[in-house]
């Protein structure tokens, strides 16, 4: 019955393809004669030929959905990538970061493939079977929990950034890539799913004498982070989701720590352990690493929240504006954050900082969170040093470069905020420039 | 943006039940202050309608936010832009079990100034020996560094504790060393991280007895001292002694985050803008907007251009160039998958499945004269050259593509 049956379909699809191949092929007896859209008519030099003709892909037929099972970007988008640079890594690239090409991306969610991330020992591949969080130290209650048991807890989901401190901070001594990609890559803004610590503690119990956290990745670095409980027992997450899908493995799968609005390296990653105590741990990427160097000789630690910050993403010495003509109306826009709250507004600068005109705020505007700004500009052709401003509702406005280097001086690699400019030449070209005093 | 108003916050019994921050107004004793933070602060009024910044930077119980930002509480089932579920926040969930005390043991790996390490003990000549065969490679001869990776010493700790106040302000400036002898405030942090973080391509391999004689190698490279002994090739480097090691900068850095203050001490350094080159303003309309500049404002350019991108920086939309390395024709895949695959791609049509060896060794058993004069001229549902336009050469490689891709 059923042999019948599909030898019967076998025949009704013969018969439809028979057909089908006779359309085709007159359909291809066309595109010898010519692709043009207007039979008869010939085509003059004004017209575009993309218009003029039917491109192979307006005629041939495309890829099943059976290809690429996971999706992929176009093949012609194949040059926006992460990029590293040899000044930021170990001889290896496996204690690396790869920067964000912020430059080509449209709103405020960064695609996963694209987040910048940074490894202190490789990127590990992970078995989530065998993947275990240990929470102990001064809790009344310690705990274990398998991956599925940790997604049990009912989940929150925020948007925040995770930037690396050290974004930018190639640059305290002056300007040295000519790109947004490499001069403020290293950070990217996803939608977070996890649980917030504070809820899984409720029921652990915290001691009253616990003062900090550690928390500690199961990769082969084995990096670890002190915490303080105020951030734990306000918005710190232990997070499995990142835009809607599981962690990649170089946001930290199966699961990373997220403290929102601060240093990227505390987010730990692959994380496997929180251990609670009375004094911090002085843990080696705290000490030796991440700690801000001052000109009195005195180094910052524990400087957690990155601060008010924006850049203009276009134009950039990525995308100038050498394709436009006088009068031309553009939009200069760029990106906004602050990890110690909302950004309330974002100023533009035409003449290096001088001079400030308001910008508009434009799409979600979300605390700790990348927030876009746009401002419309009547293009003249002439030279600009151009400039962004962001404030946040902690009160915080972006530093001139003379005002931070006047406190942190020019050691100290991390946590670099200052007025970023592009110089926009005559024809258009954009280049990285600091203005000093 | 989400100001809020302290009165407000009063009505809404659901957001103060599920702050875990205590509410400086509320008389409920349950929230739980976090632990550290002390008591909730008195005397904050609860009269306040409008919050200035400083109201946002302040926790429900009147402390400070540590890292000097904004705290966002719980207003009518939203928490900033977000609408949250509070009953989330109640606990009662008991996933997870206790951890073994063995499991305990095996994960807890911890080293700190208040958990010292393991006993063991190691010479900086064993030391020594175990650095010449396993770190050398990479941080160089006698902790020199290079190849991206960092140096273990550059001479004296204790004088280059000096070096921590220059700053390269010319290319001719000599800039601060930062090294384990003259900048890490604890030697733990040494211990703890060769034993859980080196060797780099294989951690987790060294005895304890190998880390000590590491750090004894390491303290030897910084010429250090440990109790007013120097460490020498001979020093025998135990637990005890290890408890005794002062670093050379253990003041040198701020806020201070060590005893029952240390919480309050981060947030008041974190509450002056001047501590971290940060820039408050009481509001938005005491930025400046014009003439903001000194005169002596200049622009300076890039200098030194780093320029080693991998990949490469571009900006242009073409296609990939694909690499052949399997040795197919890519022209007849292309092919294939723009005309053939349509037939050719799925059961059902008839057609042999492309990858199904038995369907094709029976095509093959034919005869390949048979086989390109069929696809030539056209087979059963297969029209000629099954409906493009190649020539006749071009088109036998395309079915000897597909015979070798089902093969």
């Amino acid at each position: 019955m059923r042999e019948e049956h599909s030898q019967h379909d076998a025949e009704n699809v013969s018969a439809e393809r028979r057909s089908f191949f006779k359309k085709t092929a007159a359909l291809s007896a066309t595109a010898i004669a010519g692709t043009s859209l207007l039979a008869g008519t010939k085509a003059m030099a004004e017209d575009d030929p993309f218009i003029m003709n039917t491109p192979d892909w307006g005629h041939k037929i495309g890829y099943p959905v059976t290809k690429n099972r996971y999706g992929m970007p176009s093949p012609y988008e194949h040059n926006v990538t992460r990029r590293n640079a040899k000044l930021l890594s170990s001889g290896n690239w496996q204690a690396s970061i790869a920067m964000c090409p912020i430059q080509d991306l449209s709103g405020i969610m960064t695609p996963n493939g694209l987040f910048f991330s940074r490894c202190h020992g490789g990127i590990p591949t992970i078995n989530p079977n065998e993947w275990r969080l240990m929470i102990h130290g001064l809790v009344e209650k310690p705990l274990v929990l398998t991956l599925d048991q940790l997604k049990r807890y009912p989940n929150v989901s925020r948007i925040h950034f995770v930037e690396c401190p050290a974004n930018g901070g190639p640059e305290w001594r002056g300007p040295q890539f000519n790109s947004i990609q490499f001069a403020k890559g290293m950070m990217s803004n996803a939608e977070w799913t996890g649980v917030y610590i504070k809820d899984i503690l409720k029921d652990l119990g915290l001691k009253p004498n616990a003062r900090w956290m550690l928390a500690e990745g199961i990769d082969s670095s084995h990096m670890g982070r002190t915490v303080p409980v105020d951030k734990v027992l306000d918005d710190a997450m232990i997070v499995w989701g990142q835009n809607g899908e599981a962690l990649r493995p170089e946001q930290g799968y199966p699961v990373r720590l997220l403290l929102p609005g601060w240093e990227g390296n505390l987010c730990v990653k692959w994380l496997g352990r929180l251990e609670f105590a009375e004094e911090p741990f002085y843990a080696k990427e705290e000490t030796a690493k991440y700690t801000a160097l001052k000109p009195t000789g005195k180094a910052i630690q524990h400087f957690y929240a990155n601060e008010v910050n924006s850049i203009i993403t276009s134009p950039c010495p990525e995308k100038p504006w050498t394709d436009l003509k006088k009068g031309d109306l553009v939009e200069i826009e760029g990106l906004a954050w602050s990890g110690m709250g909302t950004i309330e507004g974002v100023d533009i600068s035409f003449d290096g900082g001088n001079n400030w005109v308001e910008a508009k705020l434009k799409g979600l505007v979300l605390p700790k969170s990348w927030t876009r700004f746009s401002f419309l500009y009547k293009y003249e052709g002439k030279p600009l040093i151009l400039a962004s401003r962001a404030r946040d509702d902690a009160g915080y406005i972006q530093p001139t470069i003379d005002q931070e280097t006047a406190v942190m001086g020019v050691e100290s690699v991390y946590h670099r905020n200052g007025i970023a400019t592009w110089e926009v030449t005559a024809e258009g070209k954009v280049n990285n420039v600091q203005v000093r005093s | 943006m989400f100001k809020f108003d302290r009165k407000f916050i009063l009505g809404a019994s659901a957001a103060a039940a599920a702050a875990l921050f205590a509410a400086g107004c509320a008389e409920s004793g349950d929230a739980a202050a976090p632990a550290g933070t002390g008591a909730v602060a008195a005397g904050k009024s609860c009269a306040v309608s409008v919050a200035s910044y400083n109201d946002q930077r302040s926790y429900m119980n009147g402390k400070k936010v540590i890292d000097g930002g904004v705290y966002y509480p719980v207003i009518s089932n939203k928490r900033g832009p977000y609408y949250v579920n509070t009953d989330i926040d109640n606990g009662g969930y008991a996933y997870g079990r206790t951890p073994t005390a063995n499991e305990l043991k095996a994960w807890d790996t911890t080293v700190t100034p208040w958990h010292l390490p393991p006993e063991g003990e190691g010479t900086v000549e064993e030391g020594e020996a175990v650095y010449e065969a396993k770190c050398v490679m990479c941080h160089g001869d006698f902790g020199s560094g290079g190849g991206g990776y960092p140096a273990l010493s550059k001479g004296n700790a204790y004088d280059n504790v000096k070096t921590l106040k220059y700053q390269r302000t010319t290319p001719d400036h000599e800039g601060p060393i930062r090294v384990f002898g003259n900048y890490w405030p604890e030697a733990s942090t040494l211990w703890w991280y060769i034993k859980e973080g080196m060797p780099h391509p294989d951690t987790r391999t060294l005895t304890e007895d190998e880390v000590y004689s590491l750090v004894a190698y390491i303290l030897n490279l910084n010429e250090m001292e440990i109790d007013g002994v120097p460490v020498d090739e001979d020093y025998v480097l135990d637990q005890e002694k290890f408890a005794k090691i002062v670093m050379p900068n253990k003041d040198g850095f701020e806020p201070n985050i060590e005893g029952a203050n240390a919480l309050d001490d981060v947030r008041a350094y974190y509450d002056n803008p001047a501590n971290f080159g940060a820039q408050k303003i009481a509001s938005a309309d005491e930025r400046c907007m014009h003439d903001c500049q000194k005169p002596t404002a200049k622009v300076a350019p890039i200098k030194i251009e780093q320029k080693e991108f991998l990949p490469p920086l571009s900006e242009v939309r073409d296609l990939p160039e694909v690499e052949n390395t399997a040795g197919v024709d890519l022209e007849a895949k292309n092919t294939y998958e723009s005309s053939c695959a349509v037939c050719h791609g799925a059961a059902g049509m008839g057609a042999p499945v492309f990858g199904d060896k038995k369907a094709w060794a029976a095509v093959v058993g034919k005869g390949m004269d048979t086989v390109y004069s069929n696809a030539i001229n056209g087979v059963g549902g297969m029209p000629p050259k099954g409906g493009t336009d190649l020539p006749d050469d071009k088109f036998k490689a395309v079915v000897d593509y597909m015979i070798s891709q089902s093969k």
